[in-house]
């Protein structure tokens, strides 16, 4: 059923400039495996099951996941404008992805908490504040020219509404802020392999890709570099077959984490975003109307 | 979020920084006593910008940092760009300490609250964090005599070789020769060098070098170590505020700390070295053989505390035991206390 990996990897969509890759900031250089990220956000396939369950009362489990490949693009499309590193864009698609594995989409619009993702992750990787003058205009220029396709109407939201979200986000997040990437581990890997430019450009893009997946709030950032460089190694059809059977790691996760990717990969293939979107956020659970303040 | 502002009860003002305001509380939900600190609002330009950066960066590190010599973060609550952190309560700090002349500090005292700096320090350090800001007035101590470090506003992830940082970090007297010198680049030893300092005055009671101007902060240390040199310091000339002393000659630690014995000194004289690259670590410090020689660290409970706070811990000591008594006899606080 599976179409083989060659083919899929036409599909690999995300485009980030590589030349940020290299200056990014160590928050790995802390220990991860006493970090908040290690024993409070490796959740359990079950945990996202259940905290779902309203959400999937009211959508399947594939336009779940489209909603969430779009949102994942807008804080990408963002944090580009922006001029954000990937750092603080992966850290802001991590934070955005555990809001909602633990509240509906009810709760908070995903348009509202996806600028306000961005606006706390370039405080906490100490890239800088980000006025709230410039985040809102380039929010409302990001959704009327490049989503267009999916929203009528002008961005809707105000500083206010930011620093109310970014609040209930803090709170949400239980405070734990540190978020650890697959980026490092995966230039370590791929230097251990004998670097080469074009191995870590496509696994690079992959790990950016993986943001579109749960493989974030499931696996923890090394295992997810290891999946990734797989894929990789299979579509540049580079035979690292001892190189992985070295590594000491369980193959099984690894092969989960490279499920979820190709199951993405499928996906969107046959997935036309722009036409499909506007019905997927029209059928989304929504907020009832905040009461006026 | 309406239960957290009911949850801490305030019971006094503890004081109040550049950036924050902080009450002694009650939880209500543990009845533990706690310090609340809140975070001052800026002007209506920095409350735009939200979560207060100071904040986030103890929030941040704190959240992933347990040990027993590093100040522990309960909670956190607030409303927008209003933010509350609330920590474990502690007593008093070093600087208090120091400064209450009717406290004696044995080298067994200094030798406690110098092994607890050191061991809080180097799991920061171990953890790729560099405090910053260490001064007496940041070493928290509670009743039990445990000192805890605190104050993480200024504190900082490290390790990424091309990153600049500021050096207009640490309160000028216990600043490092290279942070004066406008070093960009720097690492644990700053650390370090505010440690050597600490104990100093742990000492002499009161500050080691205790300068006017950044320029006289220099002097006063050059006074004591002699001024560097390319010999002794490699590369000094290259950092960017560099200024050429006249020639200075060392003068010998003994003199200053007369009563000190040589491990003592010899701890000192590891961490005080002009050459950052040639100060201690604190592995290496907490190994040295003042902490192994005699005479052991005084433990917590017999450490000298400020009079007024050993009293009130012995009160408290003495109020619950009645409670407790009044309990047992089927006293009317037994209910509150039971439930």
């Amino acid at each position: 059923m599976r179409q083989s990996l060659d083919l899929v990897c036409m599909t690999l969509k995300v485009k980030v400039p590589m030349a940020g890759r290299l200056c990014f900031y160590p928050i790995m250089a802390g220990n991860f495996w006493q970090s908040s990220h290690n024993q409070q956000w490796i959740l359990d396939k079950q945990d996202l099951v259940r905290e779902r369950q309203h959400d999937l009362a009211i959508l399947t489990e594939e336009e779940y996941q489209k909603i969430f490949i779009f949102f994942a693009s807008v804080i990408q499309t963002l944090g580009e404008q922006l001029k954000s590193r990937q750092q603080v864009i992966a850290t802001a698609t991590v934070y955005f992805k555990r809001f909602y594995a633990i509240n509906s989409l009810k709760c908070i619009d995903p348009l509202l908490l996806a600028p306000t993702c961005i606006f706390l992750a370039s405080k906490v990787e100490e890239f800088g504040v980000i006025s709230n003058t410039r985040l809102i205009s380039t929010c409302q220029t990001v959704i009327k020219n490049k989503f267009g396709y999916a929203y009528n109407q002008e961005f809707p939201y105000r500083t206010n509404h930011i620093l109310e979200c970014e609040f209930y986000l803090l709170e949400n997040l239980d405070c734990c802020l540190i978020v650890y990437q697959p980026y490092r581990p995966l230039l370590q890997l791929v230097q251990d392999i004998g670097h080469e430019e074009q191995l870590l450009t496509l696994s690079w893009r992959i790990i950016n890709d993986s943001l579109r997946t749960d493989v974030c709030l499931l696996y923890p950032p090394y295992q997810i570099a290891i999946g990734c460089l797989q894929i990789a190694c299979v579509i540049l059809q580079k035979d690292n077959k001892l190189w992985f059977a070295e590594l000491n790691v369980d193959m099984e996760k690894i092969q989960e984490i490279a499920r979820y990717i190709i199951n993405l990969l499928d996906l969107w293939k046959s997935y036309d975003e722009k036409k499909e979107i506007q019905g997927l956020l029209g059928k989304m659970p929504k907020p009832k109307p905040a009461p006026q303040r | 979020m309406e239960n957290k502002l009911k949850r801490y009860e305030k019971i006094a003002f503890l004081g109040e920084g550049q950036f924050a305001t902080v009450f002694k509380a009650r939880d209500v939900e543990t009845e533990n006593i706690v310090a609340v600190k809140k975070i001052k609002l800026g002007s209506r330009v920095e409350a735009q910008d939200g979560i207060n950066r100071t904040a986030l960066r103890e929030i941040k590190l704190l959240q992933e940092l347990h040990h027993e010599n590093l100040i522990g973060l309960l909670d956190v609550f607030g409303h927008m760009s209003n933010v509350s952190l609330v920590f474990d309560f502690m007593d008093t700090d070093l600087e208090v300490v120091i400064k209450d002349n009717t406290i004696i500090l044995t080298t067994a005292n200094i030798k406690s609250y110098t092994l607890q700096t050191l061991k809080g320090l180097e799991y920061l350090h171990l953890n790729w964090i560099l405090h910053r800001d260490l001064k007496p007035n940041n070493l928290l101590v509670n009743d039990k005599g445990v000192l805890k470090i605190g104050d993480f506003g200024l504190a900082k992830m490290f390790g990424s070789p091309n990153r600049v940082n500021t050096h207009q970090v640490v309160t000028r007297w216990y600043r490092a020769p290279e942070l004066l010198f406008g070093a960009k680049q720097y690492g644990t030893c700053i650390d370090i060098w505010a440690v050597g300092c600490i104990l100093a005055e742990l000492l002499l009671r009161v500050p080691l070098f205790p300068g006017e101007s950044d320029l006289d902060q220099l002097t006063k240390i050059f006074d004591v170590f002699g001024n560097p040199t390319e010999e002794n310091w490699p590369g000094i000339k290259t950092l960017s505020d560099f200024i050429d002393f006249k020639p200075l000659p060392a003068i010998p630690l003994k003199s200053i700390f007369t009563a000190a014995g040589d491990d003592l000194l010899e701890l000192i004289s590891s961490m005080l070295v002009l050459n950052p690259m040639a100060r201690k670590t604190c592995r290496e410090c907490l190994k040295m053989p003042f902490f192994s020689n005699k005479p052991a660290p005084t433990i917590g409970s017999k450490l000298p505390l400020p009079q007024n706070i050993r009293k009130v811990a012995d009160i408290e000591r003495q109020s619950l035991k009645r409670k407790l008594l009044d309990a047992a006899e089927g006293g009317s606080l037994s209910k509150r206390l039971f439930i």
